[in-house]
């Protein structure tokens, strides 16, 4: 146990950068997650296959293979940004795909109903997609966003693959010189479990506050 | 599986070596044979009755926790199927020493899983570039060690500015995870900022993609890639001495006895030396070096 304690800074520093990774690739894609979502319910069949044709890539491919191709290939084509910066938007774009998929559902679950009653009124698409569709699709779907948080806090994991030092690649560190496995990687599994409840813990409050009551 | 699939791999290149005169697809195959010719076999007195290497000889195989991708060390052969190198050969080196053939199963094992393979019996012994420590030592039992290597420093060709280790505080330094360059930076260069990737090509891209201004690693893995990439260079010479050792199962002194008489007669026999020509030595010039000192590094 006292491993844990002695390495303690260095875990806390890729404690650190696991929830910076989670908190900027969840922001950015909860912003792509309703452009997409828009895209997909949009009454222009362009844009709606554009929609689809991002989910299903993004779906589709492991985030590993993205991470790599990202930090190892676009420099070979003259883009090449930071690894932190890189693993956010990367992580950002693969996890908009499945929030996207989220809302959408949300979507559906909004009686036809209420977007005819906007239109009637005279709002436009966008207009209605912000002031009655969405405010409701999102109440619906709390529990599957708090999921792909989660999945998302998870996922950040991978970004140690690509020479970014966050929890994982901390714990990695300190179990070369201290040869200790269980101890150090049940403590970081620990700490990640200890973000997924946090998420879970919160979800549940505000899907209890926001239910809709029909 | 693995070893099955691999067996089945070399059975059809058999079959098909013996259809024509001369088979240059598989150059390795005859090689192999070579380099454990007059391998040293234990006298049946020699496997204690309950000693662990009993237990391997009744299962008619070697359990070694390896790499597949370590280059010259333990490698796979995406022809063949084998695991060519310096810890596999010495793997199966000791198969035949037990067992009397060389039937080894290399189960892929990490840094972070070694220990624990050890001690739960999953394999027999490691063989993968296994730095003996004394932190280390409390957790498993070093046989050997049976080479010691040094790590050095790569930078793009052209760099200036870096000579020794102490040069690269406050710099951007690539590493591969889970490789002793980590703490070895840590110490003299303590203001370096570390960048560890999972393996060797992957370092070496990113330190042409200037991800880093340097590159850290095994002496053998630096001098392999500079001859394959003329843009790198090699600026120091080996500033750590890295022993290796043979991972068991810790506590058992039987065994650990055993593969010491076994890594003496092996040097005694010339095995080792071949070994090392056949992998290292393909591509460091010179004969094989004298083998370290059996038990002189604390933790063996």
């Amino acid at each position: 146990m006292s491993v844990l304690f002695d390495h303690l800074p260095e875990l806390w520093r890729g404690l650190i950068v696991t929830l910076q990774l989670t908190a900027a690739s969840f922001a950015g894609a909860a912003v792509l997650a309703v452009l997409v979502t828009a895209l997909r319910v949009s009454p222009v069949r362009v844009l709606r296959a554009i929609g689809t044709a991002y989910v299903e890539a993004f779906q589709n491919l492991p985030l590993l293979v993205l991470l790599v191709l990202a930090v190892f290939g676009l420099p070979e084509i003259g883009i090449q940004a930071g690894l932190l910066t890189t693993a956010i938007v990367v992580i950002a774009v693969y996890e908009a795909a499945y929030l996207a998929e989220a809302l959408r559902s949300g979507v559906n679950a909004v009686s036809k109903g209420q977007g005819e009653a906007a239109r009637a009124i005279g709002l436009t698409f966008s207009q209605s997609l912000r002031h009655v569709i969405l405010p409701q699709a999102l109440r619906t779907v709390v529990q599957p966003i708090g999921n792909i948080f989660i999945a998302t806090a998870m996922n950040t994991s991978l970004a140690a693959a690509v020479g970014v030092v966050d929890l994982t690649a901390a714990a990695n560190r300190v179990n070369l010189t201290e040869a200790q496995p269980i101890p150090i990687f049940v403590g970081a599994g620990l700490a990640y479990a200890l973000i997924a409840a946090c998420a879970g813990f919160v979800t549940g409050r505000l899907e209890r506050r926001l239910v809709i009551l029909r | 599986m693995k070893r099955m699939v691999a067996a089945l791999a070399v059975a059809v290149l058999g079959l098909a070596a013996c259809g024509e005169a001369s088979s240059p697809a598989v150059p390795g195959a005859s090689k192999k044979a070579d380099v454990l010719a007059g391998a040293p076999v234990a006298a049946a007195a020699d496997i204690l009755p309950g000693s662990t290497m009993e237990k391997i000889k009744k299962r008619g195989e070697l359990i070694v926790g390896g790499s597949l991708d370590a280059p010259l060390l333990s490698q796979q052969n995406p022809v063949t199927g084998e695991i060519e190198g310096f810890d596999a050969d010495l793997g199966k080196a000791l198969a035949t020493y037990i067992i009397g053939e060389p039937k080894v199963k290399i189960v892929n094992s990490a840094s972070e899983t070694r220990e624990a393979l050890l001690a739960n019996g999953t394999v027999d012994v490691v063989f993968q570039t296994y730095t003996i420590t004394p932190e280390r030592a409390e957790q498993v039992s070093f046989a050997g060690p049976y080479y010691t290597s040094g790590l050095t420093i790569a930078v793009k060709k052209g760099t200036t500015g870096i000579t020794k280790p102490e040069d690269l505080n406050g710099k951007k330094v690539l590493a591969g995870a889970n490789t002793p360059a980590i703490p070895a930076i840590k110490k003299l260069a303590p203001q370096a900022e570390i960048i560890t990737f999972g393996s060797d090509p992957e370092c070496m891209q990113a330190l042409k993609q200037d991800r880093g201004v340097a590159y850290v690693q095994d002496e053998t893995l630096l001098v392999a890639n500079a001859q394959k990439d003329p843009s790198i260079e090699i600026v120091t010479k080996p500033f750590t001495a890295d022993p290796y050792g043979i991972g068991l199962k810790h506590g058992d002194e039987d065994f650990k006895k055993f593969l010491n008489t076994w890594l003496k007669k092996s040097q005694d026999a010339g095995v080792w030396q071949r070994i090392w020509k056949n992998s290292i030595g393909t591509v460091v010039t010179g004969d094989a070096p004298a083998p370290p000192q059996i038990g002189s590094v604390p933790g063996s």
